[in-house]
């Protein structure tokens, strides 16, 4: 690379060549067997907007997460995608639920319950069963481990093997209240 | 340039590579119906020299946000319990077992739409399902008056009745 013989280039060689005079009072010895490697550096100019492209360039080559899809299943994991999911599909229901007696009420068909027994009546119990589970085990699952949770808040049950074991009762729990609150 | 920075892909894998990877932009969000906003490359926001913005402070955000509604989820926890042991519930405290459950759910809600709709990626549609919620939740909440109102035993004695099939 040329270096332009600018005001400011001259200071610097100025400065070099001083070090050079005050290195020159002092003996250098040079081994006999020294090799000099060349050493080669390049410099590139490159303006801000060249420097942004370079870094937009870097960024796209930067690892991603990989898909949850790849990671193995664990209690761990499940449990809390489990919670998750049971908690927006049980929330949906109670919205759908109030927000119909509220419609009914505003429109000036109010909701009456024991419409809703007589067609819970008519179902065939294969159904009727089926539907009760829907709601009971999410619904047992949901309560079981959100006290899980505020168990794990209050700074308790936190390591791997505690948060194993309160899954396993959770999941238990949920089997024998679920089926409690189907036939109840 | 990219040779130079080390970042050059080996000349047998380019072919494979360069089928499979996409920018970063297209694969971190798609959606179906909505248009989302192109995300930087990294999702990094500026420059190399920018210091980072730290959001404006909000008073009911954060920790307090967290304790109150882990209070609402302890004062929750016996009200729903009880009816099922007793098998009963009254209308007054299942009103109050239908109010916290309606903030429990609410919360679940917006927490599921910071996660899944954020702004960053789906802009006014984040404040439009924000808004969505907020409205549904005053409706939920008129519903919940409706139905204390016209149940002895409330939303617990509903379900009762429905799963019971008794109509009393």
């Amino acid at each position: 690379m040329f270096v332009l013989p600018t005001a400011r280039n001259y200071i610097r060689l100025a400065a070099t060549t001083a070090c050079r005079r005050a290195s020159l009072l002092r003996p250098v010895v040079v081994p006999a067997n020294a090799v000099f490697a060349k050493r080669h550096i390049t410099t590139v100019k490159s303006s801000d907007s060249q420097e942004q492209s370079i870094l937009v360039a870097q960024r796209i080559n930067r690892p991603l997460s990989p898909h949850l899809a790849i990671y193995q299943k664990q209690l761990t994991a499940v449990l809390s995608g489990l919670h998750r999911i049971t908690g927006v599909a049980l929330a949906g229901g109670f919205y759908a639920i109030t927000v119909a007696f509220a419609a009914g009420s505003i429109l000036g068909h109010p909701i009456d319950p024991a419409t809703l027994v007589d067609l819970a009546s008519g179902l065939p119990a294969f159904v009727d069963y089926s539907l009760k589970a829907i709601v009971a085990f999410p619904f047992v699952f949901h309560s079981v481990n959100g006290i899980r949770h505020l168990i794990w808040d209050a700074g308790s049950q936190l390591t791997i093997k505690d948060v194993y074991t309160t899954g396993y009762v959770a999941l238990a729990l949920t089997a024998v209240l679920g089926v409690w609150l189907i036939v109840y | 340039m990219l040779t130079r920075l080390g970042l050059s892909v080996r000349p047998a894998l380019a072919p494979v590579l360069r089928s499979t990877i996409r920018p970063t932009s297209q694969i971190a969000y798609r959606s179906l119906f909505i248009k989302t906003i192109p995300q930087p490359p990294g999702n990094i926001i500026g420059t190399v020299n920018d210091a980072y913005a730290t959001p404006p402070p909000k008073v009911f955000a954060g920790s307090r946000h967290w304790t109150f509604e882990r209070l609402v989820t302890i004062g929750l926890t016996p009200l729903v319990v009880a009816p099922f042991i007793t098998g009963t519930s009254s209308a007054p405290i299942d009103a109050v077992m239908s109010s916290l459950l309606l903030y429990h759910c609410f919360a679940g809600f917006e927490n599921c739409i910071a996660d899944y709709i954020p702004a960053r990626v789906f802009g006014v549609w984040h404040s439009a399902a924000l808004g969505l919620l907020f409205f549904g939740t005053v409706i939920a909440g008129y519903g919940i008056y409706v139905i204390e109102t016209t149940n002895n035993e409330g939303l617990f004695g509903l379900f009762k009745k429905i799963w019971t099939k008794q109509k009393n």
